[in-house]
């Protein structure tokens, strides 16, 4: 059952938080579709944890972005939502643009953050393999690149998520898209390599073998930067990954919860 | 009403199966590949010399503006086109439609540039600034398109307060910070040069072009009838906003091809208006609408939608002639119909500068000055009256008594 909280930040700003489960706290960094009534990751994590997941800013509202400009304000804007929810030396899973912000929050307050999972993560730029833009594409069909099979899984186009206008359902995309490429355009190098090394949290970084936009070997680009980390490719997996793969995301990330959390 | 003589540029040897062989005419059309600059230093002279042409047969204004990495307009920098019609012309209006002020930094850098052309030029500059499209802005300058329209808006009021303050002050913007705004030199136009703004239908401008006095001029490729909803909603604000409405505050843009008959307008233009519309407009879908770009109000607005939808259409239909005159995007025929049909037009939506395409696509450069010489002869004199109760508030007033330049002479043996 996903419930919602919104929480108040520094100088009026707010957040929207959605909450699921029980046991101890995981934050879950969401990708290009925001959160989910029926989202089965959030849903699979629930089943052992106590889900925090904020809605990035410029998802719920357009104007939530007017005062985070950089990525800098972006993460400042993270560490107020975990200060605000009493989160130190968290547990952050992220996935896609959402693990690009887990990345940030750790390398900008290492304190803040002991255990991180990046599931094909943004954020970095690989002259010998660039990401292609995923933005040449009309945005209302961006879904057709993003999943495997062209379409969303079930859960994640819960018609009860979306609104039934068709106009309003084109704001919304166009919304959420615009705040993702606030911060990643024209190209999602906004300087994080040189922060990773500032990092102090156990690391995992998962990535899909076939993943067409961040391509498998920037798990290796991320592991080089990251101190111990840990890196796993799953095979015929794209950049849905937790959503195409959940098992063998799971299994994994189970394992490296289990692990980390008992050498703690 | 006023007429404008508007150049797109474009590069007229894209090959015969463009559209099969290449996915865009924009952003990742390869230079080096399908562009032949010496071809193009022909190309560049015709262009400027129809220009030219244009003045001398009585046209008001000629207009230039601003593309990047394309082969359906030229001019990277408009004002290096503007500079060189400013030196060899002298009576019409240059109007530069526009510089994309976000891509500049600082945009104090059109602030510049455009006072020099008004003082070079003896006072003849409209000053444009658009947006650019999402091709031009996002894809090929990189700005980002969440923020793009609200650093545009930020650089034309830095650049109208510099040039109305003409004393040094600083500067503190959410995208540009300057110590010292003190642009030289200031523009002979006081206190500043007509500010026309194109726009593409998005409906925040036309509250801020009500507000600021700045024309709005919607420049479509598929003519009144279709461009309608668009202009009466610029008119809709203007009444609103309890502005006058005179139609010297709005623009539209729009084909021409005269001749004789209609037999000899398709014999003359159809090939060259085939070609805009099947290979300057073969623009990949993607490259349109970057998310942002529109803002919430206009999408929700369905004007993006309708732009959308017709460069999907050209994508997958081959545009013929008949199609271009069934729908209003060309104008073409004899002088009598074209005169009909621009007084239709100004009944309609009661725009009073127009701005004339009479070279489009691949038009041959005779051909080119043959319409502009009939549409200055045949059809201009019989429209000149509409809108003459108005004032024009929105055009150069005082432009200097211009000599016209010409080279030192070099005394004869």
């Amino acid at each position: 059952m996903l419930t919602s909280q919104v929480v108040t930040l520094p100088g009026g700003r707010t957040s929207k938080v959605f909450r699921a489960g029980q046991g101890p706290i995981v934050v879950w960094l969401h990708g290009p579709h925001g959160v989910r009534g029926r989202d089965p990751v959030v849903a699979e994590l629930a089943r052992r944890h106590t889900v925090l997941a904020p809605l990035a800013p410029g998802f719920a509202e357009a104007t939530e972005l007017d005062d985070v400009r950089d990525v800098h304000d972006l993460a400042l804007h993270y560490d107020d939502v975990l200060e605000a929810l009493g989160l130190d030396g968290a547990t952050v899973i992220g996935h896609s643009f959402g693990a690009m912000v887990a990345a940030e929050v750790a390398a900008h307050f290492p304190r803040r953050v002991a255990r991180l999972v990046l599931i094909s993560p943004l954020g970095l730029w690989r002259e010998e393999e660039p990401v292609p833009d995923m933005f040449a594409v009309p945005y209302m069909t961006i879904d057709k690149l993003l999943w495997k099979d062209g379409a969303p899984c079930a859960e994640m186009a819960d018609p009860a998520d979306e609104p039934s206008d068709p106009i309003e359902k084109q704001v919304a995309v166009a919304q959420a898209l615009t705040a993702v490429a606030k911060f990643v355009w024209p190209l999602p190098d906004r300087g994080l390599r040189r922060r990773l090394p500032r990092m102090t949290a156990d690391t995992l970084i998962i990535a899909g073998a076939d993943d067409p936009f961040v391509p498998a070997s920037y798990v290796g680009a991320f592991a080089a930067a990251i101190r111990g980390a840990r890196a796993a490719i799953i095979p015929t997996a794209g950049h849905m990954l937790p959503y195409e793969k959940p098992a063998e995301v799971f299994r994994l990330l189970d394992e490296f919860l289990d692990a980390t959390v008992k050498a703690a | 009403m006023k007429f404008h003589w508007f150049h797109l540029m474009p590069y007229p040897y894209l090959p015969e199966n463009f559209k099969e062989r290449y996915r865009s005419v924009w952003v990742d059309l390869p230079a080096g590949e399908v562009y032949d600059p010496v071809k193009g230093h022909q190309v560049y002279n015709d262009y400027l010399d129809q220009l030219e042409y244009a003045e001398s047969v009585g046209f008001d204004g000629i207009c230039v503006n601003e593309h990047h990495q394309n082969g359906y307009g030229l001019m990277p920098s408009p004002n290096l086109m503007a500079a060189a019609l400013a030196r060899r012309t002298s009576k019409a209006k240059l109007v530069v439609l526009g510089n994309s002020v976000a891509l500049y930094d600082p945009p104090i850098r059109v602030a510049e540039e455009m006072a020099m052309l008004d003082v070079l030029s003896g006072g003849r500059l409209v000053a444009g600034f658009p947006v650019g499209t999402g091709m031009d802005t996002a894809f090929c300058y990189g700005a980002n398109p969440a923020t793009l329209r609200e650093k545009y808006r930020e650089g034309v009021e830095l650049i109208v307060r510099a040039w109305k303050t003409r004393q040094p002050f600083a500067f503190n913007g959410k995208y540009t910070q300057l110590r010292y705004v003190n642009p030289w030199p200031v523009p002979i136009q006081s206190p500043h040069p007509p500010i026309w703004i194109p726009g593409g239908g998005s409906i925040e401008t036309w509250e801020w072009c009500v507000k600021n006095d700045f024309l709005y001029a919607y420049l479509s490729y598929w003519g009144y009838m279709s461009g309608k909803p668009v202009i009466d909603g610029f008119w809709e604000t203007v009444e609103r906003l309890g502005g006058e409405i005179n139609p010297y505050r709005a623009g539209f843009l729009q084909f021409v091809g005269v001749a004789d008959s209609d037999a000899e307008a398709e014999r003359l233009y159809a090939g060259p208006a085939e070609y805009f519309y099947n290979r300057c407009f073969h623009i990949a879908p993607g490259y349109y609408n970057p998310p942002g770009y529109a803002s919430v109000a206009t999408i929700r607005k369905g004007i993006t939608g309708q732009v959308v939808k017709a460069s999907q259409h050209l994508r997958t239909a081959s545009v013929r002639w008949q199609h271009l005159i069934d729908d209003g995007c060309i104008i073409a025929g004899s002088p009598s119909t074209i005169v009909d049909r621009l007084n239709d037009m100004a009944d309609r939506i009661k725009v009073g500068h127009v701005m004339l395409l009479c070279h489009f696509g691949n038009m041959a450069h005779e051909t080119v000055l043959y319409n502009t010489t009939r549409f200055a002869r045949d059809v201009m004199p019989k429209l000149r009256h509409r809108f003459s109760e108005h004032e024009d508030r929105w055009w150069p007033k005082t432009a200097l008594d211009v000599q016209k330049p010409a080279p030192i002479g070099v005394a004869a043996e």
